[in-house]
């Protein structure tokens, strides 16, 4: 578990029209994830960008082309088994990681 | 108004067919430049030239000669930094150069009080990114928590703080989200970004902490670049009298 320690959050940089297996692929991310027993992962979309295909994504009228980032925090360990999972889940994208210092706060209803 | 010293020389080759939407780049260009109170654009067009196109412009030629357009202005480096990407993402067609240059002189008889906006400043110093995350739905004291943490860390005077929305996730309720909550929930993961100098996160983190039910707080290292742009104070116009 996380509390107070050395961690590493992940940003996974894609685009929200990107699928893998037939659905969006940040969807079939956070499926991995819970998987694999990582901490937490949340999914957050950006209003407009660009990467590595240089072009703007942004909210067209048809298609759905905004960037998405997905912030994933947990031990070093953890992360680096995640990391080859999402390699074969992405086509294109980023992925950028740093070292955090964790806090996990769970009051109440610990379990 | 431009200070002594050095400073950046732009120029833009435009030809005169390019248009940017409805209008003439060249215009739209200049316009651009009037809006930003840059303190000086010129615009010239020349008699002969040739360019990436390999076709000659020669004003003198036939009726269908196009002109070729130079706009040229002469800034302090910042704000040529802060009008730079908007006049990458504009010229389509064309060419930028920019050189740098000193001012000698640049005085203006009836200029009562400074037109142009103050120079920028920046600094660059260590400091902390602390990620708050938490639920949409999480309570304090009858408000939303989110709502309660920006007040709260206002109040301790940190520098900044950014409320995102996540559309989908799951780890801020701890372990009880299983893959089946996965389909969208009323209650959607936020996160709150936070950035100061390593001393206020340290002061803020415990606060954030106490507040908090249930979540996690990441905090990072990060080099913050800052700009301030100092308010056009009054102190301008009284020392002109």
């Amino acid at each position: 578990m996380l509390n107070g320690k050395a961690a590493k959050l992940l940003r996974i940089h894609l685009s929200e029209g990107d699928t893998a297996d037939g659905r969006p692929t940040h969807e079939a991310i956070l499926s991995t994830c819970q998987e694999l027993g990582i901490a937490g992962a949340t999914v957050f979309r950006g209003l407009e960008g660009y990467g590595e295909t240089a072009e703007v994504h942004r909210n067209r009228a048809l298609s759905r082309d905004q960037p998405i980032v997905i912030v994933v925090v947990d031990e070093a360990a953890k992360l680096m088994l995640l990391v080859p999972e999402i390699e074969s889940l992405i086509r294109s994208g980023m992925m950028a990681m740093s070292d955090v210092q964790a806090i996990r706060v769970q009051k109440g209803s610990a379990r | 108004m431009l200070q002594k010293g050095s400073a950046k020389k732009v120029t833009l080759w435009i030809n005169e067919e390019t248009r940017f939407h409805h209008e003439k780049l060249w215009l739209a260009l200049f316009e651009y430049l009037r809006h930003k109170r840059i303190a000086g654009a010129s615009l010239t067009h020349t008699k002969m030239a040739f360019g990436d196109h390999k076709r000659v412009h020669n004003a003198d030629a036939a009726e269908t000669a196009e002109f070729s357009y130079r706009i040229e202005f002469v800034e302090s480096p910042e704000r040529v930094e802060e009008v730079l990407p908007t006049l990458y993402e504009m010229v389509v067609d064309g060419l930028i150069e920019i050189h740098d240059t000193t001012v000698i002189k640049s005085v203006n008889e009836d200029r009562t009080a400074p037109e142009s906006l103050p120079p920028v400043e920046r600094t660059q110093r260590k400091a902390k990114l602390m990620r708050v995350f938490l639920g949409e739905r999480d309570q304090w004291h009858g408000e939303p928590l989110y709502d309660a943490i920006v007040k709260q860390l206002r109040m301790m005077d940190i520098a900044g703080a950014t409320v995102y929305r996540g559309i989908m996730g799951y780890g801020s309720k701890g372990e009880t989200h299983r893959p089946h909550l996965l389909h969208i929930s009323e209650d959607l993961p936020i996160m709150i970004s936070v950035i100061d100098s390593a001393s206020k996160i340290v002061e803020a983190e415990p606060v954030v902490e106490s507040m908090l039910e249930d979540g996690l707080i990441a905090v990072s290292d990060v080099d913050v670049l800052r700009l301030i742009r100092p308010q056009v104070a009054s102190e301008y116009s009284n020392a002109k009298r």
